[in-house]
């Protein structure tokens, strides 16, 4: 397990973090965001007033370009692998955070946040361009019942010494007594939040964090809610005030496209710290922004486990709803096993998640770490009428694209952008590649031309892999 | 500054240290196009392959020299037109729009002063094979010239029409060019020089100025020069000299010009070949001849040629880049002077022939079928199978954006616009088509008719007023670059900034 202090190390000993010194003089969430529009490193924030901060921790850069690292390079550094790890081995780490099917034996540690801090309002949490009070991001909620202690994402705005209004999902407020008590913890372990996304958009919320596999990796430690990581950077104790304020806001963090929430009004009775904390923050509602990364993770996790597990063998090499796309897309790579597998496919991942209205499949071939050659593949592998699949116009509306918000129905589409497979081998055009164009002899000799002159790992670079 | 030769354009490259230079002997059998291929993904510099093996004119092969570099593939030729080092995508086709405004008649000039005629041979001095084309991918159906332009008759100008056709050499004096009916030369050849028993005269241009191979990547309408839109991308005439064979005239300053006549009734094989999707692409079919009566040249001359395939995903070759870098600007001004509000039409980045993004208002219902219904039938709908509509804040040479709003602002139910099911003509280069409908059609065409179809991406809600947020986003930029984060990436420090393309 690494704590969210150490991952901050292991981001800056990467090169991959660079720390603002104030003043700053344009709001957080602006700055945070065009770092990710420009596939920058993640960024901290140190600051003279309030505890620092830190942004793009949970996202990456995209993949509209090559590039040495992936969108989920930085997660994958969080949850104890290799930066450079397979895309499907981070899905298959999100997977085993939820809930286990074996005994999770939770450890305990004592606990980081040792000093207690006045005010909420003392932290100077990052307030965005549109909002009117500071806002609290990538919380992780943590309630006790008597199962167990339940996780799942929080965030909200402090609206006073003492208040805070927020919204987590309905499934966790179900489980709050109207005077009930909530801990929220901000700067866990990247394992523990990828856990409380997961656990939402699972729908798992009911299972307590002991039956879960995070509680296998995380070390937690007790507070007035439930059990938090024992390693978070700041815990914000509540007591619920109203069940129901009245309160509206847009300002919805990704998880919240698919998942429903519900507002809470909580009382602070308490908020310790670390010594020098640092706590993420994710500029919400802007592109590429950390909730949506770890939103489309999670939900790509979820799928991957639920549609390899449908037909008993594994037909599918990775599932991806990328940031890119703001989780409006979903992208699946698999063995066509035989001809209409592909309407099961895509009628599965409707099934098993409301965000998209739109799947696009592609070959098993083709590597997650190339989204530029599925962006191609959709338009030269689809026929323009075959391959492009509508459903009648009854289905509701997905969550996340911004049409049709009236409640009508309509249509879903998935593209085809596999080969047929129905076709001979003979009719399957070879791709035009280093590896397919050239005979070794000539790519050896080709190599040796080009590495003369540069660095051999830049060659390289964009080997493919899942 | 304007390079008014390839040689030129190559010292240019050399200037900024985008190419080198490549002295080991290197075979033109797949060792040129594999070391080019590592080049085009790694964004390497071109390649400038000088010594080739058994070459006996003393040439050198050229990599993909066309070709841009990732964040702004548009720069080299920028440069060649004497437009400022690090435009934008949008300024760019811009300042390209304006030139194309104010097309200049070309120059015709001795043949004693023309480079391309440094070297002539004529009749059975003509040795096609002497020349060290290369072959390009393991599978290809032979060696290739595919980085050239083809000068055809046009009744209508003086000065010919140009185009692009692949030519596969057979012999040394015969060579199959790649003619898909549909498009103007293959047309005037399939269906007037043909049927009337004539041979048609063609002269095959390699070489020559970027702003020549640019205007032949465009779409220029009939009855226009594309000499005369050269010389307005780089402000200066084109100077042409007469062929030696035909009346045809030609670059001057090319680098090599092989004359001939396309045989009327007389086909060769031709394919298969790896192809602009990215794909080898069969079958085998035959294709009209072109017999060669003469090859001009410079001493030494620089022979370019194209990896194809190697410009989809992420790559960028010489035809992804004279798609972005050309035809865009050139359809965009094209939309705009049929009376289409459109503010750019951009080829996709990852495949840039097959689809295109346009951005435009929507002054009236019913307006995107009308401009997508114009473009598919007045331009080279062959290849282009879709076109996505995004609103005009969206920019289409930013492709993240262009995804967001397929992703968000496309409703299946309404936004997906076919013409037809399978009731137009198709070539037969998709690799989504079966050998079957591909067939080996005599005027190369497909069996196989195809869909066109628009995706209608624009919101349907006013554009939100940005400018607060672009003071705000300008100043977080230039934080971020105090903090040590590289400009490059950066759309709002400058003129020079910006990702997008």
């Amino acid at each position: 397990m690494i704590s969210f202090a150490q991952y901050l190390q292991g981001l800056a000993g990467n090169g991959d973090l660079v720390t603002l010194e104030e003043p700053i003089d344009v709001p957080l969430d602006v700055v945070a965001a065009e770092a990710l529009r420009a596939s920058g490193p993640a960024l901290r924030y140190d600051r003279t007033d309030g505890v620092d901060l830190a942004s793009g921790t949970l996202a990456g850069p995209d993949q509209m370009q090559r590039r040495k690292s992936r969108p989920w390079s930085r997660l994958a550094l969080g949850l104890g692998l290799d930066p450079e790890a397979s895309f499907v081995s981070v899905l298959e780490t999100i997977t085993s955070l939820g809930p286990s099917a074996g005994e999770a034996e939770p450890t305990y540690a004592r606990q980081a946040a040792s000093r207690t801090v006045d005010s909420v309002q003392k932290l100077h949490l990052p307030q965005g361009t549109d909002d009117v009070w500071p806002s609290l991001t990538l919380g992780v909620a943590s309630v006790s019942t008597d199962e167990g202690s339940h996780w799942a994402p929080i965030h909200g705005s402090v609206i006073g010494d003492d208040k805070l209004r927020v919204r987590t999902p309905a499934a966790l407020s179900s489980l709050l007594a109207d005077d009930g008590t909530l801990s929220i913890a901000l700067g866990v372990p990247a394992a523990a939040v990828a856990a409380a996304y997961l656990l939402a958009v699972t729908e798992g919320i009911e299972v307590p964090v002991q039956d879960c596999g995070v509680a296998d990796d995380v070390p937690l430690v007790p507070t007035n809610g439930g059990l938090v990581p024992s390693a978070t950077e700041l815990i914000v104790e509540t007591t619920v005030a109203d069940r129901h304020p009245d309160f509206q806001s847009d300002r919805r963090e990704a998880w919240e496209h698919g998942v429903s929430s519900t507002p809470l009004s909580l009382s602070v009775e308490r908020v310790i710290a670390t010594d020098d904390p640092v706590i993420p923050f994710s500029p919400v509602g802007r592109p590429l922004a950390d909730d949506l990364q770890l939103t489309g993770l999670a939900t790509a996790a979820t799928l991957y486990r639920r549609v390899n597990d449908y037909w008993g063998i594994s037909p599918v090499e990775w599932v991806l709803l990328p940031a890119e796309a703001e989780l409006g897309i979903c992208f699946v790579a698999t063995d066509v096993l035989y001809a209409g597998f592909e309407w099961q496919l895509a009628n599965l991942l409707f099934a098993f998640s409301s965000l998209f209205d739109t799947v696009v499949i592609v070959d098993e071939d083709v590597s997650p770490r190339e989204l530029g050659r599925v962006l191609g593949d959709i338009w030269v592998k689809a026929h323009p009428s075959r391959d492009w699949i509508f459903s009648e116009s009854s289905a509701p509306a997905a969550k996340r694209p911004r049409y049709r918000k009236d409640g009508t129905t309509g249509a879903r589409l998935y593209v085809n952008a596999a080969w047929d497979p129905r076709w001979e081998d003979s009719y399957i055009a070879p791709r035009v590649s280093f590896e397919q164009s050239f005979p070794t002899s000539v790519r050896d000799a080709a190599r040796e031309v080009w590495n003369d002159r540069h660095d051999a790992a830049s060659v390289d670079r964009d080997r493919s892999g899942f | 500054m304007f390079a008014d030769s390839f040689r030129t354009y190559l010292h240019f490259l050399e200037d900024e240290n985008d190419c080198i230079r490549i002295s080991e002997p290197t075979s033109w059998d797949l060792e040129a196009s594999a070391v080019t291929t590592l080049a085009n993904r790694t964004d390497g510099e071109v390649p400038i392959f000088e010594s080739i093996k058994e070459d006996t004119i003393g040439a050198a092969l050229v990599g993909d020299p066309y070709r841009g570099p990732q964040y702004r593939p548009w720069d080299h030729l920028a440069r060649s037109f004497g437009l400022p080092a690090g435009l934008s995508g949008t300024a760019y086709y811009e300042r390209v729009v304006e030139r194309l405004r104010s097309p200049r008649e070309p120059r015709v000039v001795d043949r004693g002063t023309a480079p391309c005629k440094e070297v002539v041979h004529t009749g059975t001095d003509v040795d096609l094979l002497s020349i060290p084309w290369p072959y390009i991918h393991q599978g290809d159906g032979g060696r290739y010239s595919n980085l050239h332009t083809v000068v055809a008759p046009d009744p209508e100008t003086r000065w010919g029409h140009w185009s692009s056709h692949r030519m596969m050499i057979h012999d040394d004096a015969l060579a199959s060019l790649l003619f898909l009916a549909g498009e103007q030369a293959p047309n005037r050849y399939y269906y007037e020089y043909e049927p009337g028993d004539e041979p048609m005269p063609v002269a095959v241009v390699l070489g020559a100025e970027p702003a020549v191979q640019c205007s032949t990547e465009m779409w220029i309408p009939t009855g226009r020069s594309e000499a005369a839109f050269a010389g307005g991308l780089k402000d200066s005439p084109v100077n042409l000299v007469p062929c030696e064979t035909s009346d045809l005239f030609v670059p001057a300053t090319a680098e090599l010009v092989v004359e001939g006549r396309v045989l009327p009734n007389e086909r060769l094989d031709e394919g298969p070949f790896g192809d602009y999707f990215g794909y080898m692409n069969g079958p085998r079919r035959s294709m009209p001849v072109l017999a060669v009566d003469a090859i001009t040249h410079r001493s030494e001359p620089r022979v370019p040629f194209c990896v194809e395939g190697t410009g989809v995903g992420y790559g960028q070759n010489s035809s992804s880049t004279l798609q972005t870098a050309a035809a865009g600007p050139d359809a965009t001004l094209g939309l705009r002077a049929a009376g289409f509000d459109v503010e750019l039409a951009v080829p996709w980045r990852f495949t840039s022939r097959t689809v295109w993004i346009i951005a435009t208002d929507r002054p009236y219902p019913g307006y995107l079928h009308e401009l997508a219904n114009f473009i598919f039938t007045t331009w080279g709908m062959l290849h282009i199978d879709f076109f996505v509509f995004v609103d005009p804040d969206v920019d289409p040479l930013d492709p993240r954006a262009v995804l967001t709003a397929i992703a968000l602002e496309a409703d299946p139910d309404a936004d997906f616009h076919q013409f037809g099911v399978e009731r137009m003509p198709k070539v037969p280069l998709n690799i989504y088509q079966t050998p079957d409908e591909k067939g080996s059609a005599d005027v190369g065409t497909s069996k196989a008719k195809t869909a066109k179809a628009y995706i209608d991406a624009t919101a349907d809600r006013p554009a939100a007023d940005g400018s607060e947020d672009e003071r705000l986003r300008t100043r977080a930029q230039e934080l971020l670059v105090d903090a040590g984060l590289s400009p490059e990436p950066f759309d709002l420090l400058g003129e020079g900034g910006g990702e997008s393309g």
